[in-house]
């Protein structure tokens, strides 16, 4: 079965075309600046050379037939015809309590992720457009939503409520739901995997850190718990979004300064994090480099955030009582081989012991970095959500066809 | 309609305001003046406006080149016809925005709506320039456009259902702001009012009932209002305040609109609130309070 892959933003879309028989990539790209009259149409087919294409792409409708176009061109093309994409799987940000795991899309769950624009209002309105795009190109070709907020559904009441008044839980759904569930699922499989143990004997935590960050603690193959909450903005510290902080501050800010709700929340959302303390990045790599040179700044800004994961780490292994897994994954978790050797180096508590050499491997596979001693397995993990959205829709859409 | 492109005429302080909070929207703009001085001063002063913003953390330094990105300079009226709407902002003028109108009505196609953002003058009677009445409407906006969200609608004698639902949708969907929908009369329903508190407030001044200090935090703390009302009359302008009160005294006759001594005093003086530096109270060049 050839599955496409979409994840859908408000004026960007990317895809991946699996061929599920083996699980291989034919062909990925995205599509950006979509409402302008100069998008650009990036076409990476496995095998051949990269494309680009400049054309005016108004909507999402016509971006997804650009690519159906692009998918099956005579020289860029992958695919002979339409006709052989058997299935479509959507990213979908956010599924609040609807929906625990990926499904089917229909009128009812059209509805139900509509009824949802109110708790992502930045998200949930681009996925729709993705997946009406699709059902416009493609008629009668059955899609597939996966939801970043589905594999935390599974937290218990003590972890994902807040503590306030239980009225603005009953009243507008004010509670933690997470993001990268579809990271934090694939990783914290693979690791089980990689250690070749059944999954639900582990205690494992999993680190998401990428441009915005977060961690889960997984137990009996479940997210228990986990640092982002009822938005992307709780819990680590992030490239510019602040994580954690005494929610008095806000209101405190807001008088001091005469913020706006917009204001603050762009302050918090775009202005914080490693931005804020560095004063001169948001990116990891740029911050790494400043504190090899010695630069105040930066060090600071590096050491904030290695603290506060480590915390995290910490608090989530007092959760489970245990840890015998922490995995790292996403762009930061994957590539910054200092922010790994400083956070791990002082978990010698937990019984970590890391190996400096494995440490500074850099490699596209699955990889332990602790020595054979420790007490903990530490891996790195490339993350491959595409992979895991192209799955549930093969799974998902199989079912309905033997139904 | 399709709006993406919106033409935006006066780059005052209104026109600057919309221009902005429509490319903040992510529409496209085309902002015209007379000259291009005139142009380059009002594109200027939007940056120095989205400075101020970036300073406050509201926006990004990527988000404001995107903002000025998508606004366009333009001298001729003849460049707004690919436009899907247009929305006048000139002085409160009437025969001026009339000529304007009468341009726009060759320009733009029939379907185009035509808008003015004027506070007080007759919607009909600017319709009454042009060949397509019914297109031609009412949108006023308030300062600081970017930070109030009610615009008032304003129907004229000829202007179609079809005109009111598109532009209610535009106001509610695109920019979103809350619409309401307001029947021709001077100063609508937010200018009469708030000039009539204006005008109260200058009364209790000049009877010697309570200091500026003590009659705006009246208001302020008293009844939740986010500037007092003498506050509020040095940032609309007091020249604006005045001439909104004079005409409302003009058409509707009644004593009540009748502007108090105060403020045609301070005008004559050329103190007119935080443009000046100085009206009931001090500002500095950032306008805020010394």
């Amino acid at each position: 079965m050839k599955i496409l892959v979409i994840n859908a933003g408000s004026s960007s879309l990317k895809y991946q075309l699996y061929n599920m028989t083996d699980e291989s990539v034919l062909a990925k790209g995205l599509v950006e600046r979509i409402g302008m009259d100069s998008s650009i149409l990036t076409h990476k087919p496995a095998g051949k050379q990269e494309v680009t294409e400049v054309s005016e792409i108004l909507e999402h409708i016509t971006a997804i037939r650009k690519v159906l176009s692009m998918l099956t061109h005579e020289e860029h093309g992958v695919i002979s015809s339409i006709e052989e994409i058997q299935a479509v799987g959507h990213r979908v940000v956010h599924g609040g309590e609807s929906f625990k795991a990926s499904a089917l899309v229909d009128e009812a769950a059209k509805k139900e992720i509509r009824r949802l624009f109110d708790l992502a209002p930045l998200h949930n309105p681009a996925s729709m457009m993705g997946i009406k795009a699709a059902e416009t190109n493609m008629p009668g070709i059955p899609q597939v939503v996966v939801f970043d907020t589905a594999f935390h559904q599974t937290m218990p009441e003590k972890s994902y409520l807040y503590a306030i008044p239980r009225v603005l839980y009953n009243k507008y759904k004010v509670r933690r739901y997470g993001a990268h569930g579809t990271s934090h699922e694939y990783v914290s499989h693979a690791a089980a995997q990689f250690l070749d143990k059944p999954i639900e004997d582990l205690k494992i935590i999993t680190c998401h850190i990428g441009n915005g960050a977060s961690i889960t603690a997984v137990q009996n193959g479940e997210s228990i718990d986990t640092s982002m909450g009822m938005t992307p903005l709780e819990g680590l510290m992030m490239g510019t979004r602040s994580g954690d902080l005494d929610p008095a501050i806000v209101p405190y800010v807001m008088n001091k300064e005469e913020l706006t709700v917009n204001e603050v929340n762009s302050m918090l959302n775009k202005h914080s994090g490693l931005l804020a303390i560095s004063g001169i990045s948001s990116d990891m790599r740029e911050i790494t480099e400043g504190m090899e040179k010695g630069e105040p700044h930066s060090t600071l800004a590096f050491d904030m955030y290695e603290y506060r994961l480590r915390k995290y780490i910490g608090s989530y292994a007092a959760a489970m009582n245990g840890v015998d897994v922490i995995v790292f994954t996403a762009g930061v978790g994957e590539n910054s081989i200092v922010l790994r050797d400083r956070v791990l180096k002082q978990l010698t508590y937990l019984g970590v012991e890391l190996d400096e050499e494995l440490n500074k491997i850099r490699s596209g596979d699955p990889r332990r970095i602790s020595t054979m001693n420790s007490k903990v397995e530490v891996l790195v993990i490339p993350t491959n959500e595409e992979l895991v959205i192209a799955r549930d829709t093969h799974r998902i859409v199989n079912a309905a066809n033997s139904q | 309609m399709n709006f993406k492109k919106i033409g935006v005429i006066g780059g005052g302080t209104m026109g600057q305001g919309i221009a902005e909070m429509l490319a903040a929207k992510g529409l496209d703009v085309m902002l015209v003046e007379k000259t291009p001085e005139k142009l380059e001063y009002s594109y200027d002063m939007i940056g120095t406006s989205l400075d101020k913003q970036l300073e406050k953390w509201g926006i990004t330094l990527a988000e404001k080149k995107l903002i000025l990105g998508r606004i366009q300079k333009v001298t001729h009226f003849a460049e707004l016809s690919g436009c899907d709407m247009v929305i006048e902002t000139i002085t409160e003028d009437l025969e001026a925005k009339r000529q304007v109108f009468a341009q726009l009505d060759q320009v733009c196609p029939s379907h185009i709506i035509l808008a003015s953002n004027t506070s007080s003058l007759s919607l009909t009677e600017l319709a009454s320039s042009t060949m397509y009445p019914e297109r031609v409407i009412g949108m006023h906006f308030i300062h600081p456009v970017s930070k109030v969200d009610l615009v008032e609608i304003i129907r004229g004698l000829k202007t179609s259902d079809n005109t009111f639902n598109e532009t209610k949708r535009f106001v509610e969907e695109i920019v979103e702001k809350k619409g309401i929908m307001v029947f021709e009369s001077p100063g609508f329903v937010s200018s009469r009012m708030i000039c009539l508190l204006i005008n109260e407030a200058l009364h209790l001044l000049q009877e010697g009932v309570a200091s500026p200090e003590d009659i705006d935090d009246a208001m302020r703390i008293g009844y939740s209002f986010q500037h007092g009302p003498l506050e509020m009359a040095d940032r609309f302008g007091l020249d604006s305040v005045l001439a909104a009160l004079e005409r409302m005294f003009r058409e509707f006759g009644e004593l009540k609109y009748r502007p108090s001594i105060v403020i045609k005093k301070m005008v004559r003086a050329g103190q007119l609130g935080v443009k000046t530096g100085e009206g009931f109270f001090k500002y500095d060049k950032d306008g805020d309070r010394i």
